[in-house]
């Protein structure tokens, strides 16, 4: 390094040749110079999606609809809370939603199933014989909790699902989001007069939260045209069933799901003029490649 | 350090601390005093430095081994140089290595990482005694992982004293810890004097992550000590060829295309051997593809390796690869180069800047493209087309030393000293400015805090009475650079293998 090689020296009079970007060689440029060709390496913005108004507003549908369907499970509860609806008929409506969306999505599934319907039989089998058996259990099981914490929790919970439901990635629902749902779930059923109110409330919760999702899924992949409908159709049955018990939460809930679909992508598309992404050498190189075909 | 031995107290007759108000910026030492002290070395300036990090021996590293020689180079050329950095289990108090190097080993909680935990505030009683004790005027803090050492760039700051960072690291931008880590860069950095980064991309990457005037950030390489890594080509079976590693094995380090690296190769060259040092969480996928392609008598893992010998798992390759992910500045790929091996690296980080082009093979971060950069150096290994090692580490050698660290390090103290410390209202007014409305307002609180809590230790312990300590160079040099010319560089060898405890 030369006298004037530290930093704060002046830059030199005359520099041999242009600053280069290398470490191994001496030159007689201080240590703290900044060239011309300082950040020439920087990037923005290089692998931001433009998106459009109404592709966003499409894909809103899915988190629309599933937000009606907590409504549609709320409606149901408190029909049969007031003893609107008792349970047989419930049960019924059940398995007429039941049977036809089974066959539809068998329906759409193609040729390639793996698991035999003997399975699914037994599957279904095995779990309405357990809320059977055990709705006695389940209606108890909250007594000694007192009905505000239930209903609070119960609050909770469906939040939670709403929030950790994996919208990217719908079929089959995330453990998390499924849980929380069925949570919720036993502790409104604990509240309602009678086991087999209990029962009936489970099965529509499994409906609800776990078996439709998966249905949407397939539509979604198999009859790409249908599924603004079928959103479009929960979300009305949301609004209506809830109009039926309560008439303000109707209006909330269609203001709600406006906001959702309508003014949350416009904000995203505008936000999106703002977005500021630096790229440069100096990030973490990504492994693109699918390397586990080297181990299996 | 709680005892305080009142009497035999070694004052020099010209302390400038203790004639100026205590939190006002502390002068070097005035060049007649300089002169006093003899030696008729060139006048300049002698700084007091202390170097902070969470990371030093018996830690293993980069940034370890960087301040240590840095150190040793410094104290060579007349400077006083004391380090701090936390306990390391039954490793505390203070401890003295080569050359009166001194290590305070302070009682801080280490968190996460053998990084301490930091509230900005509690570690000010001890890193003031440190710096007042040694009469400390540039404080060099390193590593932007280390909480102590941003801990200790906020109380120098508070106590009026220049302060110096050295970052060793890349980091991005899209994620979440890299907002957070990024914002208290930002405001670690905003006041201090000057900052030094080991390449030129870290350099941009350090402007942008701490929104700095790059005027205030210098670039000085690290270096490698060319004494320690020679080639001895008689070590290497020429019958075969050898590719070396020597990394930790993580995921930065790019171990899973090492993973898809070895099979490819393998089934190619049926004389090709891999010698793998290091030691990490991604051992098993290498184990993994040992396993299936039946590689055991062709790939050794040779686990972690201490740094004494990882010239001599160097010296037995022919090919030194290295496949980072991310690299600030890439100490491996010098030191392989120093050994006399081909080097093949991925071009990533700062690693175009190492090396020149004749001694390194740069290749994209994928499988396909560092085999075919190893195939191109395998059919120049086979042709005999490759220069011999010694003319290699010929060319090597002279490229990064630390004197020539040292040196440029100097010229950043002496730099960093010419400029103010921000009194306190200037600086309150400067976190508000440079660090947004929220962390501004938090972090000028915090620093009116430890304004007021240094006022409080300053009134608990006044400075004249905390004893200054004794030159590891004994009192007023007497046993300074001339009595140490005696001792031999190699002495200087890292790691510190023998220290002595101070009682």
């Amino acid at each position: 390094m030369g006298a004037n090689s530290g930093p704060g020296a002046s830059p030199c009079a005359s520099p041999v040749g242009p600053w280069r970007k290398v470490l191994y060689a001496r030159q007689p440029f201080p240590d703290n110079h900044v060239d011309r060709r300082f950040l020439e390496e920087l990037r923005r913005n290089i692998r931001v999606r433009q998106y459009r108004y109404w592709a966003v507003v499409r894909e809103t549908g899915l988190v629309a609809q599933q937000v009606s369907c907590v409504a549609v499970f709320i409606t149901l509860w408190s029909c049969m809370d007031q003893g609107r609806l008792g349970p047989s008929v419930l049960l019924w409506a059940a398995t007429g939603c039941a049977l036809p969306g089974y066959g539809l999505y068998e329906m759409l599934g193609g040729k390639d199933r793996e698991r035999p319907r003997l399975a699914d039989l037994q599957s279904a089998a095995v779990f309405l014989a357990f809320t059977f058996g055990f709705s006695p259990v389940l209606k108890t099981l909250t007594e000694s909790v007192s009905t505000d914490t239930v209903y609070a929790m119960s609050a909770v919970m469906l939040l939670a699902h709403l929030l950790s439901f994996p919208y990217t990635q719908p079929s089959p629902p995330g453990s998390l989001s499924l849980n929380a749902a069925l949570f919720a779930s036993v502790c409104l059923a604990s509240r309602l007069p009678g086991a087999l109110h209990t029962f009936a409330m489970l099965s529509w919760a499994l409906l609800v939260f776990a078996l439709w999702p998966c249905l949407l899924h397939r539509l979604r992949e198999r009859a790409e045209w249908s599924f603004p409908w079928a959103a479009g159709l929960v979300c009305a049955g949301g609004v209506g069933g809830l109009g039926a018990v309560w008439p303000g939460g109707a209006l909330l809930l269609s203001l709600a799901l406006l906001v959702l679909t309508l003014a949350c992508p416009l904000l995203l598309v505008c936000l999106q003029r703002h977005k500021d992404n630096i790229h440069g050498p100096w990030d973490e190189a990504e492994i693109r490649e699918d390397l586990s075909r080297f181990l299996s | 350090m709680g005892q305080k031995k009142r009497s035999g107290r070694v004052h020099p007759p010209t302390c400038p601390s203790e004639t100026q108000p205590p939190a006002a910026a502390r002068t070097l030492d005035p060049p007649n005093s300089s002169k006093a002290r003899g030696f008729g070395r060139e006048e300049r300036a002698r700084h007091r430095i202390c170097m902070v990090s969470d990371f030093f021996y018996p830690n293993m590293g980069g940034v370890e081994s960087h301040i240590y020689q840095l150190s040793q180079c410094l104290i060579e050329k007349g400077h006083k140089v004391v380090i701090a950095t936390h306990a390391y289990g039954n490793r505390r108090g203070i401890r003295y290595l080569t050359n009166g190097l001194k290590v305070y080993y302070l009682p801080l909680q280490v968190m996460y990482n053998q990084s301490t935990t930091t509230t900005c505030i509690h570690s000010l009683p001890l890193l003031r005694c440190v710096f007042v004790r040694e009469r400390v005027t540039v404080v060099h803090a390193h590593s932007s992982f280390s909480a102590m050492a941003h801990d200790a760039l906020f109380h120098a700051k508070t106590m009026g004293l220049n302060t110096v960072f050295t970052d060793h690291s890349l980091f991005g931008f899209a994620d979440l810890s890299s907002v957070l880590t990024n914002k208290l860069l930002t405001v670690s950095l905003c006041d201090t004097n000057h900052i030094v980064c080991v390449s030129y991309t870290s350099k941009e990457n350090t402007v942008l992550r701490a929104a700095l005037n790059p005027d205030i950030v210098s670039v000085i390489p690290n270096a490698v000590d060319p004494t320690d890594f020679t080639p001895d080509p008689s070590r290497r079976d020429n019958s075969k060829i050898t590719i070396v590693v020597v990394s930790r094995l993580v995921y930065r380090k790019g171990i899973d295309l090492l993973g898809g690296i070895i099979p490819e190769l393998c089934t190619k060259h049926h004389d090709l051997y891999f010698l793998i040092g290091g030691e990490g969480p991604k051992r098993i996928v290498l184990e993994e593809v040992r396993e299936k392609y039946q590689l055991h008598d062709r790939v050794r893992l040779l686990g972690a390796l201490d740094h004494k010998d990882v010239r001599d798992v160097l010296v037995q390759g022919h090919i030194f690869l290295n496949t980072s992910l991310t690299e600030a500045f890439c100490m491996a790929i010098v030191e392989g180069a120093s050994c006399g091996l081909q080097v093949v690296s991925t071009r990533v980080g700062g690693i175009p800047e190492v090396l020149p082009d004749e001694l390194v093979t740069l290749c994209e971060p994928t499988v396909s493209s560092l085999c075919a950069g190893l195939e191109t150096v395998i059919a120049r290994q086979r042709s005999g087309k490759v220069p011999p090692p010694a003319d290699i580490h010929s060319k090597v050698r002279t490229l990064y030393t630390w004197r020539n660290v040292a040196e440029r390090t100097e010229k950043v103290y002496d730099l960093a000293c010419r400029q103010p410390v921000l009194p306190l209202p200037a600086r309150l007014q400067r976190l508000q400015s440079h660090c947004g409305a929220f962390a501004g307002f938090i972090f000028s609180f915090l620093a009116v805090i430890d304004f007021l809590f240094l006022f409080f230790l300053q009134w608990l312990h006044p400075d004249h009475l905390i004893d200054v300590a004794v030159d590891a160079s004994g009192p007023h040099s007497c046993w300074g650079p001339s009595f140490k010319k005696k001792a031999k560089d190699s002495n200087r060898a890292w790691p510190p293998g023998a220290d002595t405890r101070h009682c």
